[in-house]
């Protein structure tokens, strides 16, 4: 017989985890008690919930594994729920564990009580409350399987502090089965058919690719298929480091933000693969105008995202990368060497552009990706900063990349940047954060200098909201509500958690800077005091069509010729 | 086109289960007419009937996403021919018993039941399909109905599962 608490250390350790974040409570302490007979596992004692959700999170999408967080019932498990959201809309495979009240107790408004389950149906993949030990091996194993199989997503397991003591013989099951889950296999042979004819026939192709790819190793499929079938290659902001950004069928992001050449491909390409994308609203703007010339073709393993957005005219339901297995070897190989000079004639037309004299977010980031030659971890928080990374930091490899997409949660950028740095620690690991994100998460530093996480911090203080300060500006007639930001004295505060601290507001410094914090041992923060009033461009105002991209008015007059 | 569609599901009883789908509905505003829960003829297992309004779409939609949840176990969407549909009603008429002869009248023509009555009330007790148990309704209407209860559908495929 064993405890319910030595029960969750065997799942974790059955399941590989080595690192979990958490923060302990009154229900929780049969578990936290259990914890000291297992060095094997690590525990990093975060200093708020959330930021342990984020860091399990930031864990998981660079191993592409399963991030583990735990907290105690009431308002630890509240405190989780953002970041199950997050994990949620980006389909991260995470089990978040809480504790409960004791069985009994439950539904009589006991101390702390709080019903978590509740609370996170519609934010989790599944979730349970576990009331009888002797079910507590099979859940744990369920939870992990779940989140980690088809459509990835967070679990939730709820577990009433007497079960934690209860006690049990209950194995671990060896397999995990359960009836009407399906993990879809190969898509059917005829859809892969017809995407072959449709490639075949097309003269304008393009693949959007995203998060799908990474959740199913298809990194390598996805360069083979661009290569042979000469196709310029689409990142959705979650797919970025899914395909190398200096190769040249990469256009980089498209969407709101995206890259002018990339949004215009889409717009006037004959076939749109989406490939592992949900098609978003960021990314396909009014979805009435999107892709008008384009045959739009659909590869997604949940069949409920086919047809949900855009109506693709067919469509490959099934594992991605036994989809691409099968598709790559019998595509035709092809050249558009037309269409790709005309996409490559719009990149030079409409580059990314950095104003020079003055001292721009654009400015570091650009510096940043030259130091790093794109090979960094790179995490960002939530903002305009999230989307000049995504679009000057040439991310060249798979799982390097990590920014919230689909719930925008500010205050994510540094800790899921720890996480990740828990996970591979002999990796470089850069957040890159605004000053309004960075204010919601940083009492991290403390957890980072204690437990040594060696994240570098890019801080880009422009001392607004920025992407709110950018929206007023353009669509609210630059009437400024609330989006002037202070900020404390960062260098007191470096110093204050013992943090190596730089702050750099000049272009001349930024050379010794970055050179500086990479080669410190320890977490640095980099506090560049950049241009206070700097937007994002190219933009697609929110729902509007594609087609109308607002390019940068500061692009050199030769280049701007086209701004619609 | 916006009009009724049967889904029938199996699922699993677990902690949460009925909340889970009730808030799947909810939170992609699908409107349920009607939602029906019972035991099966499988220990551990529900099965549920489930009206919603909308158009085809909408219908794909909801099967799509409620084979998700991972409690369901299956979905079956229902078509009008080859499904079998029956709600129960009961409706009180508040009449004498002295002017209660049509209102017999009409039990009998629509194979009603009249369970129980009380000097300032008849009970009658009516299944069937819903246009049926519409028109009892609206044939009972000039006796003074008190109050109704209508189950709401449940349903079966008569011919999918062969
Ligand atoms: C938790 C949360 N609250 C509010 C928002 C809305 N929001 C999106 S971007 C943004 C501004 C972010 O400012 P900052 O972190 O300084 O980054 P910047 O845009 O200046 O680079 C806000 C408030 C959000 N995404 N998340
Ligand atoms: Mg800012």
């Amino acid at each position: 017989m064993r405890s319910g608490a030595r029960i969750v250390m065997e799942a974790l350790v059955r399941e590989g985890v080595d690192t979990i974040f958490g923060y302990p409570g009154g229900v929780v302490l049969p578990l936290y008690d259990e914890m000291l007979n297992w060095p094997q596992v690590k525990h990093i004692l975060v200093r708020h919930e959330q930021g342990a959700a984020h860091m399990a999170d930031g864990y998981a999408r660079v191993t592409n594994g399963v991030g583990v967080c735990l907290a105690t019932s009431g308002p630890g498990a509240t405190n989780l729920v953002t970041g199950i959201a997050n994990a949620m809309m980006d389909s991260i495979p995470l089990v978040a564990i809480t504790g409960n009240v004791n069985s009994w107790a439950i539904g009589k408004d006991a101390f702390q009580e709080t019903d978590i389950q509740g609370i996170t149906i519609p934010i989790t993949k599944h979730n349970y409350l576990v009331t009888n030990v002797d079910d507590l091996p099979g859940v744990l194993a369920e939870a992990f399987y779940l989140a980690n199989t088809g459509r990835k997503g967070p679990v939730l397991v709820d577990i009433p502090k007497d079960v934690f003591i209860a006690k049990t013989d209950a194995p671990f099951p060896t397999v995990v089965a359960r009836r009407g889950y399906t993990i879809p296999g190969a898509p059917p042979k005829s859809q892969i058919d017809e995407v072959i004819k449709l490639i075949a026939e097309s003269e304008r192709p393009v693949i959007i690719a995203g998060q799908g790819i990474l959740a199913s190793g298809s990194s390598d499929l996805l360069k083979e298929l661009a290569e042979k079938a000469h196709i310029p290659v689409i990142n959705s902001l979650l797919g970025l480091g899914n395909f190398p950004r200096t190769h040249e069928l990469s256009l980089g992001m498209m969407g709101m933000h995206g890259e002018a050449a990339a949004t215009m491909a889409v717009q006037e390409a004959d076939l749109v693969m989406g490939v592992g994308i949900r098609f978003d609203d960021r990314l396909t703007g009014d979805t009435k105008t999107f892709a008008p010339k384009a045959k739009i073709v659909h590869f997604d393993l949940d069949p409920s995202e086919v047809g949900k957005t855009v109506s693709p005219i067919a469509w490959v339901v099934g594992d991605l990368k036994l989809a691409l297995e099968s598709l790559v070897p019998q595509v035709e190989p092809k050249r558009h060497d037309a269409w790709v000079s005309q996409v490559k004639n719009w990149q030079a037309r409409y580059p990314l552009h950095v104003p020079e004299g003055k001292f721009l977010s654009r400015t570091v980031l650009r510096a940043l990706n030259e130091h790093t030659q794109g090979t960094a971890i790179v995490a960002t928080d939530v903002g305009q900063h999230q989307m000049w990374t995504a679009q000057f930091y040439k991310i060249q490899q798979p799982y390097n990349w990590i920014s919230s997409g689909g719930l925008g949660t500010m205050g994510f950028g540094f800790p899921a940047a720890m996480g990740a740095k828990c996970a591979r620690p002999d990796d470089e690991v850069w957040a890159v954060v605004g000053d309004g994100g960075f204010q919601m998460t940083l009492q991290e530093l403390q957890t980072a200098v204690e437990y040594g996480i060696n994240v570098k911090i890019c801080l880009l203080n422009n001392g607004y909201l920025g992407m709110v300060r950018q929206w007023q500006e353009l669509f609210y007639d630059n009437r400024y509500s609330h989006v002037a930001m202070g900020s404390p004295d960062y260098g007191k505060l470096a110093d204050a958690y013992g943090v190596r601290f730089f702050r750099c507001s000049r272009t001349e410094d930024l050379e010794e800077t970055l050179k500086e914090a990479r080669e410190h041992k320890g977490p640095v923060l980099c506090e560049f005091v950049v241009e206070m009033e700097e937007n994002v461009y190219p933009m697609v105002p929110a729902g509007t069509n594609n087609s109308n991209v607002i390019m940068d008015p500061e692009l050199p007059k030769q280049t701007a010729g086209a701004n619609k | 086109m916006s009009q009724h569609h049967t889904i029938t599901a199996l699922v699993q009883n677990e902690a949460g289960t009925i909340n889970r789908l009730v808030s799947m509905f909810r939170r992609r505003g699908i409107s349920l007419a009607s939602f029906n829960a019972g035991d099966c003829e499988q220990d551990g297992y529900s099965r549920l009937t489930m009206v919603v309004d909308g158009d085809e779409t909408l219908l794909h939609q909801t099967v799509r996403q409620l084979e998700k949840l991972i409690d369901v176990v299956e979905v079956e969407d229902l078509s009008q021919e080859h499904s079998l549909s029956r709600e129960l009603a009961l409706i009180r008429v508040d009449c004498e018993e002295s002017q209660r002869t049509p209102v017999y009248n009409l039990v009998n023509e629509f194979y009603a039941k009249t369970p129980r009555s009380t000097p300032q009330s008849l009970f009658v007790e009516f299944a069937g399909a819903t246009p049926e148990v519409e028109r009892l309704l609206t044939a009972l209407e000039p006796y003074s109905i008190g109050e109704i209860v209508r189950t709401g559908v449940v349903a079966m495929g008569t011919e999918s599962n062969l």
